[in-house]
């Protein structure tokens, strides 16, 4: 079976800085993918050129079989994403922004108007109808991103930190809705750093530090018998296990 | 002090970090222009005090307009580093003051007040040793006229009202300006600069406090030195309340939420993109400043008692509405993701249409009603009206995928909302973008000049060629560009490769040719073919500098179609060398890595 997401060798040099240093990562379909590292490690920029947002040095990605760089107008049809921190058309309201976009997306007008009036009512955007995205919150943006990366029905979500800055009852939703796409046989990838939420939610993990895959399979392999946090400061810890305290602070 | 120079020490380490590459070059390139404007400041302090003067004000509306025009100013520093510190708001202004110190514009004007050193010199060692106190105070005026003028445009800008009210105003002052010798003639009578109102303004003080110390009135002296350290004291008491006022992003109008009726990909486009052209107040903003200024800038000559400008006003709110919407797509920041990820969409004609929507229509309009009022020539008129306006729709788009200037996002423009771009790219931008605009509108102006009507058809033709073939410059650029331009955006910096917009090294005689091509090319374009040809056929008698208008009667025309070929020719022959060399470049160098879609 096509995996949903292949990327091989992928590499990315910001200047001196190799950001991601030859990764490989099979996204099987089906799967609930969780990609962990600590900040910097290389998570956004492997997601960015793994759905063609960034362009690698080297390396690829194909999304069920479809080239990114090659076959991108496929490939783009599959994947739904939401970026991390980017902007979006700012001066539309959330009702506009889905219309516009499944428009863009070629959905036809009563589809979008459908779609999405189900995920603004779900996601608990409904209430902030006259509110342009501009003065959206950060959890509100969060959950405006998610809905157009879901919008026109993709069979792959890439989700870039997805929970951050969401309400615990929001996260509640959405996690429903994410566990509701993959039993229905989709597949997801997220990138996170709360390995709590990963445990959680994902059957299969990988680990990223300084740009490469240090583990990578299935969670419990990963983890062995202790919890992903702990393993996690085992594979990428690099003060030796003792935690530092501030001298000042502590005393 | 600690406050002040920790902070300039925290300006001189950002300059540090952000001066290197591109960027580097930017600022050589605009430190050399204000180098070259100050050399001519200091010359005139040596030859005419009323003149120097009169250049004196012109820097100074240059700091209060500058950053409205474009860019919003320097804010290496901004105020909302230090929201957690906890300082009086005074405390916060002066540290910022001093700060705002360190810098390429206030060196350069230091060094063009330095002609009031050379103006003392002619007066004596009094007028001298007042010069220095007079120089450093009148660079302090500017800096903190410039501030303010930005914290108030900030706090109109925050809503519908003060975004128009703020851009008529601005529109106004830069057209009077730009039409100033209108009133030097109206009221200066002999043609004189009127000597009383250059050292009343604020920007003459120095000099009126040097000329005081040459003729031995110490008292008049120290009192124009005492009026600006009290004006000082009071813009910066003014711009600590103002900032303690500044708030958030520009933002968007509450009316308006009319359902989404567009049924097509282009259609929603368009649609999006109307409702930002009425909902974000810094576009309402250059609108209103475009329309302003055309319409202060045909008006003007009424003054004189000459209609001859009037009618132009519709062109001249065309050429400036496309010189301030030359960063579209910097201007939405990384919203660009949404257009890369989604196949087929069409991005640049739904954006075409919709700046043909917003800009045409009252063009036209403003074109029709004051041609008709000054009874000036209907195809001239409309031939420009329409070149400029397809014109604009294709280069808007254009410029902004080829030239993009990187900013914040929307939604982290803090404070000042007038902040775009991180650099003077900007500004440069502008500037290019209104010569590019009157490019477009000369052969539709030629044929309407020889024939009449068929100008028009010409306008239609070349309005259309630029809205289609441009757009899709712009079109295949994004698609295979797209990524690249997302990360400008992202990172706020050229990748290193791939897509650079440095010429490559020419040998020594191309790089003389090319450098003598870009920089002398406008003399004959301009002046000696278009401007030449527009006095031919008004039948001026007037010959001042124009070449054409000195040949005998058979050779005026074609002398000035030869200089606008002449400068036609020496732009691409500009733009075409290194092109050419960076082709050869390209195809030697190793294939890039992964393959351009489409490319």
């Amino acid at each position: 079976m096509t995996a949903a997401l292949e990327i091989s060798g992928l590499t990315k040099t910001f200047g001196e800085k190799v950001a991601v240093d030859h990764i490989d990562l099979t996204v099987p379909q089906g799967s609930f993918y969780g990609l962990v590292g600590q900040n910097g490690a290389g998570k956004t920029t492997t997601l960015s050129m793994a759905v063609g947002l960034l362009r690698p040095d080297a390396g690829g990605a194909s999304i069920f079989g479809a080239d990114v760089w090659k076959d991108p107008e496929h490939a783009k049809t599959l994947v739904g994403v939401l970026p991390d921190g980017l902007a979006m058309p700012e001066r539309l309201t959330g009702r506009e922004v889905l219309t516009y976009l499944g428009l863009m997306r070629g959905l036809a007008p009563e589809v979008v108007a459908e779609r999405a009036g189900e995920l603004l009512a779900v996601l608990e955007l409904d209430r902030a109808e006259q509110t342009l995205v501009i003065e959206y919150s950060t959890g509100m943006r969060k959950k405006i991103g998610l809905a157009t990366a879901l919008l026109h029905g993709p069979r792959l979500l890439v989700l870039d930190e997805p929970f951050e800055a969401v309400d615990p009852v929001s996260a509640a939703t959405i996690k429903t809705i994410l566990r509701g796409f993959v039993a229905g046989g989709g597949s997801i990838v997220l990138s996170s750093h709360v390995m709590a939420l990963v445990e959680q939610l994902c059957d299969q993990v990988a680990v990223i530090d300084k740009g490469r895959v240090t583990a990578a399979g299935p969670i419990d392999e990963v983890r062995g018998d202790v919890t992903l946090e702990d393993r996690f400061v085992q594979l990428v810890g690099s003060t030796g296990g003792a935690v530092k305290e501030l001298s000042w602070l502590s005393n | 002090m600690a406050i002040e120079l920790t902070m300039v020490r925290m300006k001189v380490a950002i300059l540090r970090h952000s001066w290197k590459g591109a960027q580097a070059g930017l600022v050589a390139t605009g430190a050399t222009g204000g180098v070259l404007l100050a050399a001519g400041t200091i010359y005139l302090g040596g030859w005419d005090a009323d003149l120097f003067g009169a250049a004196c004000a012109i820097w100074m509306l240059g700091w209060i307009l500058g950053p409205v025009v474009a860019g919003g100013g320097d804010e290496t520093l901004r105020p909302e580093y230090f929201t957690l510190l906890g300082l009086r708001p005074r405390r916060l202004a002066t540290g910022l003051l001093t700060a705002a110190f360190i810098g390429v514009a206030p060196l350069i004007s230091l060094l063009a007040l330095s002609g009031l050193v050379v103006a003392g010199a002619r007066l004596g060692p009094a007028a001298v040793l007042t010069a220095l106190p007079a120089m450093v105070l009148q660079v302090a005026v500017f800096v903190l006229l410039s501030k303010v003028a930005v914290a108030v445009m900030g706090i109109a800008l925050r809503s519908r009202v003060g975004a128009v009210g703020a851009g008529l105003i601005n529109g106004a002052i830069l057209a009077a300006l730009g039409q100033c010798w209108v009133f030097v003639m109206a009221f200066g009578g002999s043609g004189g600069i009127p000597a009383g109102l250059v050292r009343a303004l604020p920007s003459g003080w120095g000099l009126a406090a040097v000329e005081a110390a040459g003729s031995g009135d110490g008292m008049g002296a120290a009192a124009a030195l005492a009026r600006m350290a009290a004006l000082i004291v009071v813009l910066l008491v003014a711009w600590a309340a103002l900032l303690t006022r500044r708030t958030g992003y520009a933002q968007a109008s509450a009316r308006d939420r009319r359902p989404m009726r567009a049924t097509t990909r282009e259609g929603g486009v368009v649609s999006k993109e109307l409702r930002t052209w009425s909902r974000d107040l810094l576009r309402t903003h250059q609108l209103t400043f475009s329309l302003a200024y055309g319409l202060t800038f045909g008006a003007a000559p009424l003054v004189l008692g000459w209609d001859g400008m009037l009618a132009w006003a519709g062109p001249i709110f065309v050429t400036m509405a496309t010189a301030m919407s030359a960063n579209l797509y910097g201007a939405d920041g990384t919203a660009l993701w949404l257009t890369l990820m989604t196949p087929g969409a069409s991005d640049v004609r739904g954006r075409q249409l919709a700046w043909l929507l917003t800009v045409g229509p009252v063009a036209l309009v403003l074109t029709a009603v004051l041609t008709a009022l000054a009874g000036a020539s209907w195809p001239l008129l409309l031939a420009t009206v329409v070149a400029l306006t397809g014109g604009g729709a294709g280069l808007v788009p254009l410029v902004s995928v080829y030239a993009l200037v990187p900013g914040s996002d929307p939604h982290r423009r803090t404070g000042n909302p007038l902040r775009v771009g991180e650099d003077g790219a900007a500004v440069g931008l502008v500037y290019g973008m209104l010569l590019l605009s009157v490019l477009t509108a000369a052969p539709a102006v030629l044929v309407a000049l020889w024939s009449g009507w068929a100008g028009v058809a010409a306008g239609l033709v070349t309005g259309g060629l630029c809205y289609w073939g441009f757009g899709r410059l712009a079109e295949r650029r994004l698609r295979t560009h797209g990524p690249e331009l997302l990360e400008i955006m992202r990172t706020g910096r050229r990748p290193s490769g791939g897509m650079s917009f440095k010429m490559p090294d020419l040998p020594q005689p191309q790089k003389t040719i090319v450098t003598i091509c870009l920089t002398l090319g406008a003399i004959p374009l301009f002046p000696q073919g278009i401007l030449a040809g527009m006095f031919l056929a008004n039948g001026s008698s007037v010959k001042s500098w124009f070449l054409a208008l000195y040949m005998p009667p058979g050779l005026r025309w074609p002398t000035a179609v030869f200089m606008m070929l002449l400068g036609l020719s020496m732009y691409g022959a500009g733009v075409w060398i290194p092109l050419r060399l960076r082709r050869r470049l390209a195809r030697e160098a190793a294939p890039a890595p992964a393959p351009l879609p489409g490319a």
